[in-house]
């Protein structure tokens, strides 16, 4: 029996390395396909480098919304929530004049209260997350139309130091440390992970399993929150939409968060995060390059992403997956 | 005189219309190992459910050592000294082992907000090798570990901090032999503490030998307390079923030839490091049982033969040619399996009785245009249920109320409904209680004797040894010996083969 443990044991530390090998093997990938597609406007470190750059924004929101849907909940408002956060902490910097404090603390405390709505609602309503989020949507992107005022809203140029490197990739960086850190060094990380397991029993043992939920929403909020303050300053000015087109924002970071709960048996769902919105962004920015009609692009990168992440969860035989 | 550590003080408590524990009142002394016996739905369960927390208590009063207490969840059950170990899984997947035993007790190693992670391996690691669960890291992730490892740190959780009561509920049942050894190692070592221990099971030769005195509920009803060393255990049927329980308990014939026709015939089935190359014939009319430790293999058999292994290697074929490779195929020519696992495996629990029992008839109940009738589809269950004698207000209550014994009715109700040929019957009267025990044995000879063939997977030897016509021994996922009936056989027989 030792042996078989300490076999187990063996196994752990080369299930993390493998993780990191499979990973990176699907960025080099998704990077050589590409490369050898088109050679000539693909793929330079440079170009790599800005690749990278804009992985970190989906990156930033991925890592907090990973607490919600490790929890089993799921939340359709992530665009919405951005829009609304983006087009808050622009009016706050720009119109009232607050600069990075009112761009910063607005996007943070827009994302908090989105999550506290979000968290509450669904606590409350008893209705599936899924169906909770999506009516919301609507009334965030009703909201952010209203402070808009219809009209584009756009970040001075001299607030846009989390557009460009250094500032997005050390605001970044103090994001995916804060996510690691509730993770795995607060009880937060440990009741994510028993609330996701069995929350019957994690009731039983006395965790107050709404109020994690809810702070589940709020900590993904926030997390949202610094990505609204990384998509403004990267792309200077946000429009509020309506009738549900925020959704389309929904897509990136969900798909990282996928590679997060793939590779959450490796152990090391944060860093998979970060690699896999590489990763998408690679077959984005290669599809760009290519200059291939945007259907296609569409299809292609959503099968791709499928058949990566079938390929890369480990799923037991016999397991249910839903 | 002994001290008392529990009153238990007219307790009551309702589900709905069901009175689930009726006015109960008796003691618990310290340091006694004090069992609790009943049918199932006797209200055992409920009524330590209330005192560990899991249940709010309807009315009356527990008072531990003169002080009343009522924990609203098992962490305030556990500062009350106050801890349970559950029939099923309790341990949380996605959580190290260490993340596991502390559950819900984390504050001591959170300072300032912050989890210090070495402290709680390093403490964790400690009682692992205190209780001599050495190949168990605290610092591995939990799904690691099989059931009985888990069930292992599962004992730990529940008793590292010494408290006052452990509850005992049904675990044994999930156990192999050596599982079931420790846990009798740490009950006697936490009596010898002066502490208690509240044991359930449904083993009534190991209430006698492991416990000091035995209350026995009926319906929800105290009935009475009992000193162990003055009853036998026709005593304790008779006080939980009410009545003597007559007749014979086993099926009572020896000799009887089995037929030479094989209904169903394994050959050489693998299972990757679960079977190995196993080979048997299941004859027309015969009860065949598989025996052995939990892990020798033995349950996989049923699935196995049911279609529901993966990378089985070998064939399972019936009479008439066919090759049982997938479940459709298997429910298809009339071969039903209950497995082990109910709860996961066999039960739908939050669907309705009537459902679960009708699932896998609803082709066979189906009327023109494939229409399904509800009155049809009501009269089927309601017949059934009544036949498996299911305790429900109706069949539309959900399996998921019913007691762990209920709810394996309703698993064998389905089965029974299906007038299925073949049975592959994985522990039938696990956390059963005795009356039915003796109604699914009956059931079982009849079935015999109308040419249905058994395969009876059991930890439990005297029932294989009671019920069937031959019995396979497995040990390390092979065969390893083969005993036919006999009034001769006894349980150290087939140990000698099981070890």
């Amino acid at each position: 029996m030792d042996s078989t443990k300490n076999a187990v044991g063996g196994k752990k530390m080369s299930a993390k390395v493998k993780g990191y090998l499979i990973l990176f093997a699907l960025v080099f990938v998704s990077w050589l396909i590409f490369k050898i597609l088109t050679p000539d406007n693909f793929g330079s470190p440079e170009n790599m480098l800005s690749y990278f750059q804009a992985s970190l924004i989906a990156s930033a929101g991925a890592v907090g919304f990973y607490f919600v849907l490790v929890m089993g909940m799921f939340d359709f408002s992530i665009g919405a929530a951005i829009i609304l956060a983006s087009i808050i902490g622009c009016k706050l910097a720009a119109s009232m004049g607050l600069g990075y404090m009112g761009l910063i603390g607005g996007c943070l405390i827009a994302g908090a209260i989105i999550g506290i709505l979000n968290g509450v609602f669904y606590i409350k309503l008893r209705i599936p997350s899924m169906i909770v989020t999506t009516g919301l949507a609507l009334i965030y992107e009703a909201t952010a139309n209203i402070i808009a005022g219809g009209v584009e809203q756009t970040l001075p140029s001299d607030l846009r130091m989390f557009g460009q490197m250094p500032g997005n990739l050390i605001l970044a960086l103090l994001t995916f440390a804060a996510a690691y850190f509730i993770l795995n060094y607060t009880k937060i990380g440990t009741y994510t992970y028993a609330i996701g397991s069995n929350e019957f029993i994690a009731k039983n043992m006395g965790i107050n399993v709404n109020k994690y939920k809810i702070l589940a929403f709020v900590i993904s909020g926030i997390f949202f929150g610094i990505m609204s303050i990384l998509t403004i300053s990267y792309g200077s000015s946000m429009v509020a939409v309506t009738g549900m087109a925020s959704m389309s924002r929904n897509f990136i970071p969900t798909m990282g968060c996928f590679f997060g709960v793939a590779f959450k048996k490796y152990g090391m769902p944060i860093q998979a995060i970060i690699l896999g919105e590489f990763m998408i962004n690679i077959i984005f920015y290669g599809f760009v390059a290519l200059g291939a009609p945007t259907a296609i692009q569409d299809v292609i990168t959503g099968f791709a992403l499928l058949i990566i992440i079938t390929l890369t969860t480990k799923i037991n035989k016999g397991e249910i997956v839903k | 005189m002994s001290e008392i550590r529990l009153q238990v003080q007219n307790l009551c408590k309702s589900f709905g219309i069901t009175k689930a524990v009726q006015n109960v009142s008796f003691n618990i002394n310290k340091g006694e190992v004090h069992a609790l016996i009943g049918e199932n739905g006797s209200g055992k369960s409920t009524l330590t459910n209330m005192l560990t927390g899991i249940y709010t208590i309807g009315s009356g009063k527990f008072i531990l050592d003169g002080k009343e207490v009522h924990p609203k969840n098992q962490v305030e059950a556990n500062l009350e000294g106050i801890s349970i170990i559950v029939q099923e899984l309790g341990t949380l997947s996605g959580l190290t082992v260490a993340e596991n035993i502390f559950l819900g007790h984390e504050d001591q190693f959170v300072k300032h907000g912050i989890k210090n992670r070495e402290a709680i391996n390093r403490k964790a690691n400690e009682l692992l090798q205190q209780y001599g669960f050495k190949h168990i890291k605290a610092e591995h992730q939990i799904d690691e570990y099989n059931f009985e490892d888990r069930k292992l740190v599962e004992i730990v959780k529940a008793t590292y901090f010494h408290p006052k009561i452990v509850v005992i509920d049904e675990t044994t049942t999930a156990l192999s032999q050596e599982g079931r050894e420790e846990l009798y190692k740490h009950m006697d070592r936490i009596r010898k503490e002066g502490n208690t221990v509240i044991f359930i099971s449904h083993d009534l030769p190991e209430i006698l030998d492991k416990s000091d005195t035995i209350t026995i509920m009926r319906d929800g009803v105290y009935i009475d307390t009992v000193k162990s060393a003055d009853v036998t255990e026709d005593d304790l049927k008779r006080l939980m079923v009410g009545r003597e329980v007559t007749g014979d308990y086993y099926r009572p014939d020896y000799g009887e030839k089995v037929s030479d026709e094989v209904v169903l015939s394994v050959r050489n089935v693998s299972v990757p490091n679960v079977l190995e190359d196993v080979s048997f014939d299941l004859h027309k009319g015969e009860i065949l049982g598989f025996g052995g430790l939990s892990e020798s293999g033995m349950h996989e058999i049923g699935k196995a033969i049911f279609g529901a292994s993966y990378d089985r290697t070998g064939t399972v074929t019936l009479a008439d040619g066919t090759e049982i490779n997938d479940i459709p195929t298997a429910i298809k020519h009339s071969i039903a399996y209950t497995s082990k696992d109910r709860d996961n495996e066999s039960i739908i629990m939050n669907q309705s009785i009537g459902d679960n029992i009708t699932l896998p008839s609803l082709d066979d109940l189906a009327g023109k245009c494939k229409l399904l009738s509800d009155k049809k589809l009501s009269d089927f269950a309601n017949k059934f249920a009544a036949q498996m004698s299911v305790k429900m207000q109706n069949i539309d209550q959900f399996v998921s109320d019913l007691s762990g014994g209920n709810k394996q009715k309703v698993v064998l109700a389905r089965w029974i409904g299906k007038d299925s040929d073949i049975l592959v019957l994985d522990s039938p009267t696990r956390g059963i209680d005795i009356k039915v025990k003796q109604d699914i044995y009956q059931l079982m000879d009849t079935m015999r004797k109308h040419n249905k063939s058994i395969i009876m997977i059991s930890e439990e030897l005297m029932e294989l040894i009671g019920m069937c016509d031959r019995i396979i021994i497995m040990k390390d996922g092979k065969l390893n010996g083969e005993l036919p009936r006999s009034r001769d056989l006894d349980e150290n027989l087939l140990i000698s083969k099981m070890v």
